[in-house]
């Protein structure tokens, strides 16, 4: 059964379809992954789901329950890290925890006590006294997650948890949340970064335009290429068409294709060497072929005809 | 819940207290300079005027009045030096004396031996207004003095000039002599100057309060106004704490965790309450320490701090809720409190406005229903009982709070800011 369950969420801003129609679950140990560029409607989605704005339409379960019937059961049951460090800089890191846990419920002795393991298991003992302005940023990044976790929650929604900070603070973030997807938390991570989505989650959604375009695990959306190998072709593509390339589109899906690069996939499975020779044979002048495994980032391209990284 | 969010805020502004230091800080220059500009303080009397002396006769008359400058009262009321006149001069071009006198030479000789007209010459300082005036009304009663003395002793004054011209030890017989030549003259003249057919009485009007500090000295007057600008200004630092929180994120992340938000905006009233509370002390203790005022009836007063406080609170919340981002919220309310301060009283008597806002405006200012209910209690003669205007603050507040967080919550669940 699944913790976290969204079905046909949809919100607007005036002519604006900021979310439309998005449906995913995450269960226990599931670390649900909400791919998709700046204003995607990843932010949007979450604080819907976290009760921060009413969904114009579409309905959020948590732990079988409706939020909106029920809203303080479900916040008792969910942890919301948000996209900015939201965190009172005057206060030490162990004074934040306390804070954000006592508002989460917890008695004054438990919230001490607890604040004490979560330091511990952020590797933050030792800096648990000092005033939160004194942190690095990758610091103020666990914290800001820590405060999330102050009242055990079932459910955990980390809104780009990683953005800005160097990559050993990332990798240490990373490995962090991942342990707590091992310890049976659903997590839903909404990320812009191909390489976090890739490593840490066991199923993705694509999401662009409010609209998620497609779900599954890495390798189930890499198939949606049609099998785990991609080739590229290099050389002087301006003037070359595919659609007049005889046979062309019965051997081979068009991933992405400008005036120097020609990406495609085998429509069928077939052996590399059989794709290469035909792709040689091409009316077109070749200058390098190499063959590569589909990314996360071809999925996109695929899906929405663009990079995600543009 | 309440008291978790205002530890938080408390800790938060002991370790960052310099905006509201400043707010605090003000009110009590501001009072200082308009009552040192306006009004003697409580203790202290006018300054002694300054005036100099030529003495270019260097003789009896000189020294009479060097003796007179020496003695207490005199000292007390006009501080004489004697100098050379381009020094004399000097110190008037650099405004350091009010006037100056000048004894010409041979004026003693000249006045004993009867020889006329003498003149004594007074140089006043045109920089000033009152004190050379004073100087010269004090010379006048001297010049009618010494007239009235050479008139009445026209015959003995060669004699005494002889006396006090010899050199050496002086002759005391000859002295008592004329001393008691100069009695005999009184006598005679005893009946017509005593008794004096016209006299006066004096007395000093009673303090209200008595003591050693009086409970309405013009720092007493100024300083509600203003601390009921400043208080203001206080509450709406605090209050804006709540645009900062969402700018921060720690709104939406309070949000995630408890979906009522009135907790959040009554936390954020009940801190700015205590800011203005402590403000008050500080404000209305300074004024005691510092400007010796004797607040009347401080338990009445504290009631009106608090009540003042949660008006002050609510208004700034019901405003950011409307206005909405802290940099909005920053010029709107800076303006609000200027209009408001304006016409409630803060920066001189509401009374001196024009009729249609001193009838019409003036008394629907909750601010100034605080400062005419501390004047009142000060004995000061306003109109507005402290209790009424107790009542009246603390419905008026908390109306601003509950319209604030039903306008906050509202906007904040339609996702304004998204």
């Amino acid at each position: 059964m699944s913790l976290l369950k969204v079905n046909g969420l949809c919100k607007s801003f005036g002519e604006l379809r900021a979310v439309n129609d998005v449906c995913f679950e995450v269960r226990p140990g599931e670390i649900y992954g909400l791919l998709g560029p700046n204003g995607a409607g990843k932010t949007t989605t979450i604080s819907m789901i976290s009760g921060l704005l009413r969904p114009d339409a579409g309905k959020v379960s948590v732990d079988g329950g409706d939020f909106w019937s029920d809203p303080a059961r479900a916040q008792k049951i969910m942890g919301v890290v948000p996209q900015e460090v939201a965190l009172y800089e005057e206060l030490t890191g162990r004074e934040n925890l306390e804070f954000w846990g006592r508002l989460a419920g917890l008695a004054s002795g438990e919230a001490r006590g607890r604040a004490g393991e979560v330091l511990e298991a952020l590797s933050l003992t030792d800096r648990g006294q000092d005033a939160v302005k004194n942190y690095s940023g990758g610091m103020k990044r666990r914290i800001n997650i820590g405060c999330a976790l102050m009242h055990r929650p079932k459910v955990l929604l980390l809104d780009e948890p990683t953005v800005g900070i160097d990559p050993q603070a990332r990798a240490n973030i990373l490995e962090f949340v991942r342990k707590l997807g091992a310890e049976g938390t659903a997590i839903l991570y909404t990320t812009h970064y191909l390489e976090e989505a890739e490593t840490l989650c066991s199923r993705i959604g694509i999401i662009d335009h409010g609209k998620l375009l497609a779900e599954g695990t890495l390798p189930e959306l890499q198939k949606r290429l049609g099998g785990d190998q991609l080739f590229v072709l290099e050389g002087n593509l301006q003037q070359s068409n595919p659609d007049a390339w005889p046979k062309f589109h019965e051997r081979f899906r068009v991933i992405q294709k400008s005036d120097h690069q020609l990406v495609v996939s085998s429509q069928t499975a077939r052996h590399p060497s059989e794709c290469l020779r035909d792709l040689l044979e091409l009316p077109v002048r070749v200058e390098n072929v190499t063959l590569k495994r589909p990314s996360l980032n071809d999925v996109f391209l695929q899906l929405t005809g663009r990079e995600l990284r543009e | 819940m309440l008291w978790v969010l205002l530890w938080k805020d408390l800790r938060r502004a002991r370790r960052n207290p310099w905006p509201y230091v400043i707010n605090l800080a003000l009110p009590i220059c501001i009072t200082a300079l308009i009552g040192l500009a306006f009004g003697p303080s409580s203790k202290g009397g006018p300054e002694p005027i300054r005036m100099a002396i030529v003495d270019e006769d260097d003789s009896a008359m000189g020294r009479f009045l060097r003796g007179a400058a020496d003695s207490g009262d005199f000292k007390k009321r006009m501080e004489a030096r004697f100098l050379g006149r381009e020094e004399a001069l000097k110190e008037i071009n650099n405004n350091k004396t009010s006037a100056v006198l000048i004894i010409p030479k041979g004026f003693t000789q000249n006045y004993l031996t009867g020889k006329g007209p003498l003149a004594l010459e007074l140089i006043k300082n045109p920089a000033q207004s009152f004190y050379p005036a004073i100087v010269e009304e004090l010379l006048e009663v001297m010049v009618a003095g010494l007239n009235a003395v050479s008139r009445n002793l026209q015959a003995d004054l060669p004699e005494w000039k002889e006396v006090l011209a010899k050199e050496g030890r002086p002759d005391t017989q000859r002295i008592a002599d004329l001393v008691v030549r100069v009695g005999k003259r009184f006598e005679k003249a005893e009946h017509y100057l005593f008794p004096p057919l016209v006299r006066y009485t004096k007395s000093t009007q009673q303090q209200k309060t008595g003591g050693d500090s009086p409970a309405m000295n013009i720092f007493a007057f100024v300083l509600p106004g203003l601390a009921a600008m400043f208080l203001l200004m206080l509450a709406d630092q605090a209050i804006r704490d709540q645009q900062r929180e969402v700018s921060t994120g720690t709104l939406d992340r309070y949000r995630t965790l408890r979906d009522k938000l009135l907790p959040f905006v009554m936390s954020k009233a009940v801190f700015a309450v205590v800011l203005v509370a402590i403000g008050s002390l500080i404000l209305f203790g300074g004024g005691v320490w510092i400007f010796g005022i004797h607040w009347e009836k401080p338990i009445q007063m504290s009631a009106l701090v608090v009540a003042y406080g949660v008006f002050a609170a609510g208004l700034m919340a019901f405003i950011g809720s409307l206005t909405r981002s802290e940099r909005r919220g920053d010029s709107v309310n800076s303006m609000l409190i200027m209009c408001l301060s304006f016409l409630g009283g803060s920066f001189f008597p509401a009374r001196q406005l024009p009729a249609v806002f001193r009838e019409h405006v003036v008394p629907l200012m909750p601010n100034n229903w605080f400062i005419e209910a501390v004047r009142e209690l000060q004995g000061g003669g306003a109109s507005m009982p402290w209790d009424w205007a107790v009542l009246k603050l603390v419905l008026v507040g908390l109306a601003f709070m509950i319209a604030a967080a039903w306008i906050f919550q509202r906007a904040l669940t339609k996702g304004v800011r998204a």
